[in-house]
């Protein structure tokens, strides 16, 4: 079984590669793909901990994260489909009158 | 040598940094092939570090090797696809990687909680969201990114601050072979702990004692927290329906249905 050092790695790497689509896409349903991305190297980081320590307590935490996980995808699929009904397009740029 | 892991790290990110920025959409077209070939042999660079300084070496490794590969370049390709329906796919394929790998960790409860929930429940919200906001053609939103270069600096020099305390990580003593737990953890149980040589199938029992045990607060929270986010789910997209006129005179609330016309 690889040590848990290895997974953080990995874990680091795929929450890097989330937060460059989060900010680097304009389509507002990959951007919060991306933010699933970041979901999935936390979930091997957490479980990872976990092993580490010789604990399940990463595994449940793991569990909550799918809650917060599938409480975003709700409310942030909801506020993609008010957005498009709004302006008709899904570019987040087009949300930007806020930014100043 | 061991002290160098750090900046080979730190080369190996910034070549899978210019790997995402070459596969990113542009206007003028993604040099996919050089992306690809790049970012194949960053991948095969960071496990060959692994395979020297972070893994034993050991034959069932290799589907640690294998998935962590399948679901870094599907990670990847979700980022950088134009089109948001294979962005849905390839993500599908990396939440399989994950599961596999959590299955490699012996967290399969949540490896399979994990493919229920996500490419159950949440693929297919995405699926119909894509569904329902689609737009036809090539558009701008899909084949032009917004400041490539500094999201990969910012996101890569995070994973690089990561990747540099790992040395620091291995120096922690790891009680790996189901060892008690010595140091007292305020949830820490003897049913909690992991025991690495035990070869019943998975802890199933122990999670399910220690949700509902120490956690039981967290999971009534979870419940009230998922209750909120479907009211406000439901109140964010809801669609206001006008009213139509017909023309007939509306009945006072309380007569409404009381006195339906024969057919």
């Amino acid at each position: 079984m690889p040590e848990p050092s290895s997974y953080i790695l990995l874990g680091a790497v795929l929450f890097a590669i989330g937060m460059v689509g989060f900010l680097a896409r304009r389509n507002l349903i990959v951007m919060f793909l991306s933010t699933e991305i970041m979901f999935q190297g936390v979930v091997l980081n957490v479980v990872a901990f976990g092993r580490m320590h010789g604990q399940l307590s990463g595994n449940v935490y793991g569990l909550f994260m799918l809650v917060i996980a599938a409480v975003e995808a709700g409310l942030a699929l909801g506020l993609v489909v008010l957005l498009y009904r709004r302006k008709n397009t899904l570019d987040a740029e087009s949300w930007s009158a806020m930014s100043g | 040598m061991s002290s160098m892991v750090p900046y080979i790290l730190y080369v190996l990110f910034a070549s899978g940094g210019a790997a995402i920025y070459l596969a990113m959409p542009k206007p003028s077209g993604s040099q996919r092939q050089a992306a690809l070939i790049l970012g194949v042999s960053v991948i095969a660079g960071l496990m060959g570090l692994m395979s020297m300084h972070f893994v034993a070496p050991n034959s069932n490794n290799l589907f640690f090797y294998l998935f962590a590969g399948v679901a870094v370049l599907a990670a990847g390709r979700v980022v950088t696809h134009p089109e948001p329906t294979y962005s849905a796919v390839y993500f599908a394929l990396v939440i399989l990687s994950v599961a596999v790998l959590l299955v490699i960790q012996r967290a399969e409860f949540l490896a399979v909680a994990l493919i229920i929930i996500y490419a159950g429940a949440i693929l297919v919200t995405y699926a119909f969201v894509i569904m329902l906001a689609q737009q036809s053609g090539a558009v701008a939103t899909n084949t032009q990114a917004r400041e490539p270069m500094m999201a990969i600096l910012v996101s890569f020099v995070i994973a690089g601050a990561i990747a540099g305390k790992i040395e620091q990580l291995d120096a922690v003593p790891v009680r790996l072979q189901g060892q008690a737990v010595t140091q007292a953890t305020d949830v820490a149980d003897t049913v909690a702990t992991l025991d690495e040589n035990d070869s019943r199938s998975g802890h199933t029992r122990a999670i399910g004692s220690l949700m509902f045990g120490p956690y039981l607060i967290v999971v009534e929270l979870s419940g009230i927290l998922l209750l909120i986010a479907m009211v406000g789910a439901i109140a964010i997209s809801r669609k206001q329906v006008p009213i139509e006129d017909t023309g007939e005179p509306r009945l006072p609330v309380g007569q409404i249905g009381r006195e339906a016309p024969p057919f």
